[in-house]
């Protein structure tokens, strides 16, 4: 296993923590009024979703965890588990709700995603910025109603709601940042 | 009149749509907008009226904090931002410029990273009671939600006050900011007393660690709580990260909270504590984790204040940074004599994120760095 320094972070960087394989989902510079610099994280385990902070001593060394990326096929959602398939192997990982996090409100039955592999056991998804979805039902924007900034809600394919601008009508394709669940643009 | 942004790209090939989008503006500009890359805070607000809002809670601080001090009989100072000397402080990174006269023959200059040492100069010189709200610098402080490589700093400083009169004012600006705040879904109440527990109590209680003993064992402590203690690991950066850790994230909660007495080697201006020379009088103010100023009663002993910037200079060497002469006109102004007396910095950009209710610095800046320089 490799080390890292805290300069190598990002935020799809796999680590260990205290033991324990870890995924850096946020990390912040902090100064704090005197002495040298932090860097603070937010640290999402793998074996249980949870997510906790730790502040590193900049340049500090932890050991990276490997994790390898493969493409599967999403095949179906039984409770709070998701499964997926390799379609080279055959292989099925189940992916539970908790390590998936808000992605879970896009994913769309039998397309291929990146899940991460970590000692055979799929840990999570690697999403791409942006989602394309179809808006299966929206209302009409209010005619005449042209202030501007002003939304709508409307539902996607995959049973997500979404605040779009009014403009977006149903049956469009749209774009939506699948971290924040955020509109992006038309697609 | 109002100005439409030029779009890039594929819509500049296609000028008669920009065209039609002057005619037809608001949905039009609204698409344009969707397909820009990340929105500046201009675009945000153009397409957003009611962000307006948000961003004028500065101007409302701005004003109280200016009213607080007229009825308080303080001087508002303008202090320079292009300096001849950066401070002593080993930590920081300092921005670097060039002065040329008018035969363009160089002198090194720097961006003030606060207002304090010509405002203690003024004092000297028999100002008084004064303050000053301006801009400072930081360099290498991006990439953090709660600082920007240029901020505003609000500091002042009362006559014949130690830093426990500095506590009493800060609970009463930030009453007359507001009575209490809702802050990430937390009420916090702002009317005094706040919270108030000296570093050694923070660490017993929070961290359960002896600070007698923390003086003397800290690499032992850390590397039993599970930190990386190296052999070039300090006891400032062991202090930090327990404090960091342990402290920080859940002081402030519910009301504001004063820790003070902090050790001396952490605080190069301030007095010692005359009873316990290990630790000065220091604090600093915390609401909902957030650390918003940091106060002194001010070291006013030009031997004592030489001697502790040339430590910090061989601190600096030690850590491979560069090295500054330090500002011998500061020391000069000393030995004339600074009254007694006590003062702070606060943050207003942290001032304002908290009655703004965000956790981003960049959500209370029109222009913040990062946008501008695109390094988000």
């Amino acid at each position: 296993m490799g080390t890292i320094t805290t300069s190598d972070f990002t935020k799809n960087t796999f680590i260990e923590f205290k033991g324990e394989p870890y995924q850096i989902v946020e990390f912040q510079h902090v100064n704090p009024g005197k002495g040298s610099a932090f860097v603070r994280t937010r640290l999402k385990s793998l074996k249980t979703g949870k997510v906790q902070e730790f502040t590193y001593k900049s340049g500090e060394s932890v050991t990276e965890v490997p994790v390898m990326t493969r493409e599967m096929q999403f095949l179906y959602k039984e409770g709070n588990t998701y499964m997926f398939m390799d379609n080279q192997s055959y292989e099925q990982f189940a992916i539970p709700a908790a390590m998936l996090g808000n992605y879970v409100d896009y994913l769309k039955l039998n397309d291929v995603y990146q899940v991460l592999v970590n000692e055979d056991q799929a840990v999570g998804l690697r999403f791409p910025k942006k989602v394309r979805l179809k808006v299966t039902e929206a209302t009409e924007g209010a005619k005449g109603n042209t202030v501007s900034g002003a939304t709508k809600t409307v539902i996607v394919e995959t049973g997500a709601v979404v605040t779009v601008p009014l403009f977006v009508k149903e049956g469009e394709m749209i774009a939506i940042d699948p971290e924040t669940g955020t509109y992006l643009e038309r697609a | 009149m109002v100005v439409y942004p030029v779009p890039s790209g594929s819509y500049r090939r296609n000028f008669g749509d920009y065209l039609s989008c002057v005619r037809r503006p608001r949905i039009r500009t609204k698409e344009i907008l969707s397909q820009a890359k990340p929105m500046k805070t201009w675009q945000k607000l153009h397409d957003h009226p009611e962000l307006w809002e948000r961003y004028f809670i500065r101007e409302k601080v701005i004003r109280s904090i200016r009213s607080f001090f007229e009825k308080e009989n303080f001087h508002e100072i303008e202090t320079p931002i292009l300096i001849p000397h950066p401070p002593a402080e080993s930590y920081l990174d300092v921005f670097e410029t060039t002065l040329l006269d008018r035969t363009r023959r160089p002198t090194p200059a720097y961006l003030s990273t606060s207002p304090e040492v010509p405002l203690k100069k003024l004092m000297v010189a028999g100002l008084g009671n004064c303050y000053a709200i301006t801009k400072s610098f930081r360099n290498t402080e991006t990439q953090s939600a709660t600082h920007n490589p240029e901020f505003t700093i609000l500091e002042w400083y009362r006559v014949g006050a130690d830093y426990f009169d500095i506590m009493k004012d800060c609970e009463r600006l930030l009453r007359l900011l507001a009575p209490s705040i809702t802050y990430q879904g937390h009420k916090v109440d702002l009317v005094a007393p706040w919270e108030r527990i000296t570093v050694a109590e923070a660490f017993q209680i929070y961290a359960h660690v002896d600070f007698d003993e923390f003086f003397e064992h800290a690499p032992q402590i850390a590397k039993k709580k599970g930190y990386a203690v190296e052999k070039k690991t300090t006891w400032e950066e062991i202090y930090n990260q327990i404090f960091l850790n342990e402290i920080g994230p859940y002081i402030g909660q519910g009301r504001p909270t004063i820790v003070y007495e902090f050790p001396s080697v952490m605080a190069a201006l301030a007095k010692k504590k005359a009873s316990d020379p290990r630790f000065a009088e220091r604090f600093e103010f915390y609401i909902a984790g957030l650390e918003l100023g940091d106060a002194y009663s001010e070291l006013t002993d030009p031997v004592e204040q030489e001697e502790r910037f040339k430590k910090e200079s061989t601190e600096l060497k030690r850590l491979g940074k560069t090295t500054y002469d330090y500002d011998h006109d500061f020391i000069e102004a000393l030995k004339v004599g600074l009254p007694a007396c006590a003062g702070i910095a606060v943050g207003v950009d942290r001032l304002v994120m908290l009655l703004a209710d965000v956790t981003n610095i960049a959500d209370v800046l029109f222009f913040p760095t990062g946008e501008g320089f695109d390094i988000i």
